[in-house]
Formats: C-alpha cells, sequence, structure tokens
C-alpha cells in the first residue's frame, strides 16, 4: 500500500463519523424511512442556508448576534483582567470582591436576566450587559488566580536584578499571567454565544437566536438547522481567531502544545 | 469572634442588601425592583402556601434527572474513548463539531419530539451535559500516566483490574470537573427551556408572576433558582472531597 493511501485510510478512519452521520441523515430522509418535518433533507437545509445568506436575512441576525457576544466580551475583558489582577495584589480589593466573584460563580446568572429586561430594555443593552456579566465571572476569576500563582522567587530575582516595579509588572508579572488569561477568555468566548443565543430566544426581533425561534414556531425546520449551522460556524471562527491570538502574544508556550 | 478578614468579605455583599432595603422603603426603585423584604415575604408567602415546594420539585426533577442522563451517557462514552482508538474515532468529530453549537438552539426540536412537558427539557439538558462531561472523561484517561499503567501491567493486573484500580483513580479529578462543567450548563438550560416552554417549575412561577406585575414574587422564584443552582454545586462538591479524599492530600486544598 502506497504512502498516500494510507495517510488517507488514517484520516478517514479518524474522521469517518461525521460524514457517515451526514450519509445516514440523508439515507434516512430520501429513503422515506423517516418522514418528518423535524428532519428535512441536507439538501433543503443547505438551500434555505444559501436562500437566506443570498438575501441577506442571515447574515444581518448573524452580524447582530456575533456584535453583541463580542461587545459582552470585550466589556468583561477590558473591566476584568485589571480587577481581576487588582484583586490578588490588593488585600482589601480582594476580600471586598471574593464573595461576589466566588460565591456567586456557581449561581445559574441567567435567573436575573429579567431584571436585566427591565433595566436596559429588550434590545442590545440588555444582551450585552447580560453577557459582560456572564464573562466577567471566568475572566475574573482566572486572572485573579493566575496572579496570585505566580512563583514569588521570579519577583524576587527580578528585584536582585535591580528591576523597578514597572519592568517587573511589564516583563515578569505579565508573561506569567497571560496563559491564566487566555484560559479565562477561552472559557468566556463560548460562554458570550450561548449567553447571546440564549437571550435572544427568550426575547428578541433580531439575532440568530430569534431566527431558529421564529422558524421553528413556523415549522421550516430547514431554516432552523441553517440558523444552528451558523451558530457553530461562527463559534469555531471565533475559538480559532482567539486561538490564534494566543499564539502569537504567547510565542514561548508553542512548542509544549504542538506535541 | 469575628476576624477582620471575615468582616471585610462581608462589607460589599450587607451594604448591597441594606443600600437596595433602604433605597425602596424611600421610593427610588421602580416598582419592578422589589425591596429584599417584600422578596422574603414572597418566598415565605409561596411556601406556605406549598406553590414554591410544587415549583422546586418540578425544576429539580429536570435538572437532576437530565443531569444524571447526561453524565451517565458522558462517563460511559468518555471512559469508552479514552480506552479504546475506535470509540473514540466515532466519537471525537461528532463532539468537535457539536460542541461549540450552544445546546438549547435544539430546544424547539425537542419540544415537538416530546411535547411541553418534561420529556423535552430532561432530553435538552441530557445533550447539554454530555459534551463537558465527555470531553473531561475522555482527556482524563489519556492523560493518565503512562508508567503507571505500565507498573499495573507488570505486576500482573488484567485489563479490567488496571482500569478499576488505575485508570479510573487517577481520571476522577478531571472527571470531576468535567461533572462541575456539566452542572453549571443543567441550570443555564434548566432556566431557558422554563422560561420559553414549560407549565410548571421555577421558570413557569417567575413569568406567572411577571404578568401578574407580582414582581416579589418574580424575585422569589430567582432567589429559588440561584439558591438550588449554588446548592447543588456545593452537594457535588462534598461528593468530589469524599471521592478524592487521598488525592487531595498535600495540596492547596487541604488547608482550610
Amino acid at each position: 500500500m502506497s504512502m498516500t493511501m494510507r495517510r488517507a485510510l488514517a484520516i478517514l478512519a479518524k474522521w469517518y463519523s461525521a460524514p457517515l452521520l451526514l450519509v445516514l441523515w440523508q439515507i434516512a430522509v430520501s429513503s422515506g424511512l423517516v418522514t418528518s418535518r423535524l428532519l428535512p433533507s441536507l439538501n433543503l437545509v443547505w438551500n434555505a442556508a444559501i436562500v437566506d445568506v443570498g438575501n441577506g436575512i442571515l447574515i444581518h441576525h448573524a452580524g447582530v448576534t456575533v456584535a453583541r457576544a463580542v461587545t459582552g466580551f470585550a466589556l468583561a475583558v477590558v473591566v476584568g483582567v485589571p480587577l481581576g489582577a487588582a484583586m490578588a495584589r490588593v488585600v482589601l480589593l480582594g476580600r471586598l470582591f471574593e464573595p461576589f466573584f466566588f460565591l456567586g460563580y456557581p449561581v445559574p446568572k441567567i435567573a436575573l436576566f429579567p431584571v436585566f429586561i427591565f433595566i436596559f430594555g429588550f434590545g442590545s443593552p440588555s444582551k450585552i450587559a447580560f453577557t459582560f456579566l456572564e464573562c466577567l465571572y471566568p475572566i475574573v476569576v482566572m486572572t485573579y488566580l493566575g496572579v496570585r500563582g505566580i512563583q514569588t522567587r521570579l519577583i524576587w530575582t527580578a528585584q536582585n536584578m535591580g528591576a523597578d516595579r514597572l519592568t517587573i509588572l511589564r516583563r515578569v508579572i505579565t508573561p506569567a499571567v497571560l496563559p491564566g488569561i487566555f484560559a479565562g477568555m477561552r472559557i468566556a468566548l463560548p460562554l458570550a454565544i450561548v449567553v447571546v443565543v440564549v437571550t435572544e430566544m427568550i426575547g428578541d426581533t433580531q439575532g440568530l437566536g430569534y431566527y431558529i425561534t421564529i422558524w421553528s414556531t413556523r415549522f421550516r425546520y430547514a431554516n432552523v438547522y441553517a440558523g444552528i449551522l451558523a451558530i457553530g460556524l461562527i463559534g469555531f471562527v471565533l475559538d480559532q481567531m482567539l486561538t490564534w491570538w494566543r499564539g502569537t502574544v504567547i510565542r514561548w508556550e508553542q512548542e509544549r502544545s504542538r506535541l | 469572634m469575628i476576624d477582620r478578614a471575615t468582616l471585610e468579605k462581608s462589607i460589599l455583599p450587607l451594604a448591597a442588601v441594606i443600600a437596595w432595603e433602604l433605597a425602596g422603603r424611600a421610593g427610588w426603585l421602580p416598582i419592578y425592583l422589589s425591596r429584599p423584604s417584600a422578596i422574603a415575604a414572597a418566598l415565605v408567602e409561596a411556601a406556605t402556601s406549598g406553590e414554591l415546594l410544587r415549583a422546586l420539585a418540578a425544576s429539580l426533577l429536570r435538572a437532576y434527572v437530565g443531569f444524571a442522563l447526561g453524565a451517565g451517557f458522558g462517563v460511559l462514552a468518555g471512559l469508552g474513548a479514552g480506552m479504546t482508538a475506535a470509540v473514540r474515532h466515532f466519537f471525537d468529530p461528532l463532539v468537535s463539531f457539536l460542541y461549540p453549537v450552544p445546546k438549547i438552539a435544539f430546544l424547539s426540536v425537542f419540544l415537538l419530539l416530546f411535547g411541553l412537558g418534561n420529556g423535552s427539557q430532561i432530553g435538552i439538558i441530557t445533550v447539554a451535559v454530555f459534551f463537558p462531561v465527555y470531553i473531561a472523561a475522555r482527556h482524563a484517561v489519556l492523560s493518565v500516566n503512562p508508567l503507571f499503567v505500565w507498573s499495573g501491567r507488570n505486576m500482573g493486573a488484567g485489563r479490567a483490574t488496571v482500569f478499576r484500580r488505575v485508570v479510573l483513580p487517577a481520571a476522577m479529578p478531571q472527571l470531576f470537573s468535567g461533572l462541575r462543567i456539566g452542572l453549571a450548563h443543567t441550570f443555564v438550560i434548566l432556566f431557558a427551556a422554563e422560561l420559553i416552554g414549560a407549565r410548571n417549575g421555577l421558570g413557569y412561577m417567575l413569568v406567572e408572576g411577571e404578568e401578574a406585575l407580582r414582581f416579589d414574587i418574580m424575585f422569589a422564584a430567582i432567589t429559588s433558582f440561584a439558591v438550588i443552582g449554588f446548592a447543588s454545586d456545593r452537594v457535588l462538591m462534598a461528593v468530589r472531597r469524599k471521592v478524592l479524599r487521598g488525592q487531595i492530600i498535600g495540596t492547596q486544598e487541604e488547608m482550610p
């Protein structure tokens, strides 16, 4: 057997299940085994996606969802990283905010969303504010733990070599904390998408959550699956972008992660 | 004796509740922000009328049955994937494609399949819990130090014994992180599912309170929801400490 064939077989053995499922889906629908509006053929899903991308409807709703998720996420990073670092360095700040973040972490914050609707209204502001709150938790906690976890001997060594406070912050603390910050962001980003979609499903007139809800109430499941597909694609692309960003910022860890 | 640290830790939460109560009494708050004392009164009222208990029972049943099913399937598939390449190659592509999709997006499909009853909510929770538990269990088994496995084999242990006595205990800590994430997902999904389509439970009680402009009842439901989420996490962590008591010795966690 040639090398390329063997490699192709290895790839097939590793990835066969996703295409297999799609083929089974298509066979089940086209053979008439399953005749349900719940399971439209892949063709129909694809056509629905093409039509709604073509007339801009899907693009519009996807754009709204992405803008909300990214805005809330970015606000949480801008506020959460300095707050987490300050909580770790200043004892009083740590004690003031610790119960809020550590006891509040397992509380399902989605329960507060109706209050957000009352305060911020139905549209984007309530979704962005709520996404901000949800993303704030992992980012603050991971930054806090990262700063707390810095080995003091690293700081002592730098001090010993005559580095001033600013240099220590820039050259010692920041590189040591970056992996923790990125771990927090990696947890927060998918959370942002989930939260935006869920809140859009609860009540809105725009966004992919609304798109899915409105088509499912009209029993047009080809469009529902097209919406689900779009959400999956957005989650995948955003996660890849974050991973790429992490690679350019934390260059020194690349060798290890490629193993 | 209250020490300084506890005092400082309780300043902000206490101040927030007191300020909220005072602002409410002064009439500065909009009507939809009930005072803490009014919320407590609504909680007592709902508890004595039995309404709260019925809603709690309905919500907890869905949450725990869904979580148990999802965690069971996730652990089984994840351990299988960790042990056997064939299982791993079947689940891995599916999980990596479906994991980033918010499972709540499938709610409408489940609603049509199972109707407005418990089935659709339990089904969607099962699916949502499966993914983080599967990923944690799979990675946990694969990251077990091969030296341990080799040592076990060398001492004459069979595959089953190695799995039970070496792999499983070594995988436990990561497995519990997966379960904890799954539990958090459980309550987010449960809440959204109950708001969108349910005829009882805490989510329904919340909607009812909101529509009747009884915002104290709405907040009572929100508070109960937060409490069951928090308490369930604490229970899981207590179980974890019991199961992992050998592995916690000598780590930061052992310190009070």
